[in-house]
């Protein structure tokens, strides 16, 4: 009951004839320091969703809570809530407006009303937890970074609101292969040193899938899947029946499988898959 | 993730209102306003009232839809009521406090002008609520093409318009997860003096400009990558066509004006 919703509904202007229903009686909850996926096909109210955790949107029905308590309206329970639940929008890069990489993340601590040698701090953990090189960057215009570089400093700049919750809306839009790996890789680290619970949508399952703890599927407003990573990924014909399939990696494995190969199809990363396929070719040399 | 349609005030039906062809429901609005301003007699304007409130029945929009259209030209109503019930002398004396006086022709006129007010917004609604912007858009460059004679470039004038209300809901659904990305990093929209909130709108503008002008960019590339020239004689996907209905809606709207200029109605 750490953070979640209960029977959430969401309809988009209701009343209208475009009146949309984007969430129907969603209910789930995460524990902290876990380490979640939502994922389901474009439109499936996946990124709805991910705004009422952070009071973006207000229910049409159903409620959302966190740390037990139930979310209000309220403008202070929500500046309270958006404080430690930090959301990170897709593309965030494009959000930037400040003419230094200092002041983009410094937007949010300041947001918080801390005096400016608190923010200079906050600025600094916020890099580093990233991994960015510090002094030479913050002077630079933020569109002047790569992209990779930009999509750490738009993290930075949610993460310097010290969040207990991150959430991410498909994280790796855009990056190259290099850059999705090193996110993961970062997301990871904060998630295990930090105990930071971190929720993701996304439909690239490839990095994300080993990592997760559990997998929530929605599909067209409704939740129909939430359990352990390897429960949820067992469910090969299902998934692609949503038009999700699995990771690449858990993919070959089950070609493997069928092809007549003793491989295990739990698989979700490639170290995982190359332990088993060199079992499979020690078996083979002996 | 196309959820706000919301553009103009178009309430999409299948009515026979929604069916004419825009061009013709453009002429015909212009020969109803005109006849609206030529019409002298109660009469003929409570008739053309009923015909708005007929057609407005025929369109199934709900009523509200037009009411909140009319909501605009309330205070102006009001005002002119107010004017004509005290300044306009003549008839019977209705009402007297101290020196102000409500006179029956004063009312007669407060009403008529009304009325024809409230009939003229109620027609141009009929119009706004069942065309599509875009197919007014075309049905008014149509009417511009004879400009082109004085090296107006009509088309490319028609093309922006119609570029620029496509992106009307794309920059305000931008503008809208703008809004929550900051708000989301802790930005306040509402509160402070106004100084203060023109301030805190830099963190909006700057990337609403930015995204513009890249789309504007990459919009231009992909229309010159499909063959877009300027200059160039364009057809378009849909050509609008004329029915009998269209005519018989236009030869009514023209009789009825004709009818009104010539025995004065």
């Amino acid at each position: 009951m750490f953070i979640g919703t209960e029977k959430l509904t969401h309809t988009y202007m209701p009343g209208t004839p475009f009146a949309n229903e984007a969430l129907k009686e969603v209910t789930f909850d995460l524990s902290q320091g876990e380490f979640a996926l939502i994922i389901g096909p474009s439109g499936s109210g996946k990124s709805t969703l991910i705004q009422h955790l952070n009071g973006l949107l207000k229910p049409s029905s159903g409620k959302v809570y966190f740390e037990g308590n139930t979310v209000g309206s309220n403008k202070a329970e929500l500046f309270n809530l958006r404080k430690r639940v930090g959301l990170v929008f897709q593309m965030p890069e494009e959000h930037f407006f400040s003419e230094t990489v200092y002041d983009e993340i410094a937007f949010a601590p300041r947001n918080l009303g801390f005096e400016e040698s608190k923010v200079q701090v906050r600025v600094t953990e916020a890099l580093e937890e990233v991994g960015l090189e510090t002094r030479t960057l913050l002077n630079r215009h933020p569109f002047q970074l790569s992209s990779g570089q930009k999509r750490l400093v738009a993290l930075a700049s949610v993460l310097s609101l010290k969040p207990e919750v991150l959430i991410l809306d498909e994280p790796t839009a855009g990056l190259d292969s290099s850059g999705r790996r090193n996110l993961y890789s970062l997301l990871t680290k904060l998630n295990r040193s930090k105990r930071l619970t971190v929720l993701i949508c996304t439909h690239h399952l490839d990095e994300a899938a080993a990592l997760a703890d559990t997998v929530i599927v929605l599909q067209h407003g409704r939740l129909i899947l939430k359990g352990a990573a390897k429960e949820i990924f067992s469910r090969r014909e299902q998934l692609y029946q949503l038009g999700l399939g699995l990771p690449a990696v858990t993919e070959i494995m089950h070609g493997l499988s069928e092809g007549g190969m003793k491989v295990r199809t739990d698989i979700f990363d490639l170290e995982g898959a190359r332990q088993e396929i060199n079992k499979l070719k020690g078996r083979h040399v002996k | 993730m196309s959820r706000s349609i919301t553009l103009g005030q178009y309430f999409p039906g299948q009515s026979l209102v929604h069916q004419l062809n825009p061009r013709m429901k453009l002429i015909s609005l212009l020969f109803v306003l005109a006849l609206l301003f030529s019409l002298r007699s109660y009469s003929g304007l409570v008739a053309l009232f009923f015909i708005a409130l007929f057609l407005i029945a025929k369109t199934r929009v709900p009523f509200r839809y037009f009411l909140r259209g009319l909501r605009p030209v309330l205070f102006i109503a009001i005002f002119a009521l107010v004017i004509y019930f005290f300044f306009t002398s003549g008839g019977i004396v209705l009402l007297r406090v101290g020196f102000i006086t409500v006179e029956s022709e004063g009312v007669r006129e407060g009403i008529f002008i009304i009325l024809r007010l409230v009939t003229l917004v109620l027609f141009s609604l009929l119009l706004t609520l069942t065309t599509t912007p875009l197919s007014l858009t075309y049905g008014l460059s149509y009417f511009l093409k004879p400009l082109r004679y004085i090296g107006l470039p009509t088309d490319e004038v028609a093309m922006i318009m119609a570029i620029a209300l496509r992106f009307i809901p794309t920059l305000m659904e931008e503008s809208q997860r703008l809004m929550r990305a900051q708000v989301s990093r802790g930005a306040d929209f509402e509160s402070g003096s106004i100084f203060r909130r023109a301030k805190s709108l830099v963190p909006l503008i700057v990337p609403l400009f930015v995204s513009a002008f890249r789309r504007a960019d990459e919009l231009a590339l992909a229309m010159e990558a499909r063959g877009y020239r300027i200059g160039a004689i364009r057809t378009r996907m849909h050509e609008d066509t004329f029915f009998p209905r269209d005519w018989v809606v236009l030869a009514v709207a023209l009789v009825m004006l004709a009818a009104s200029l010539t025995l004065g109605l």
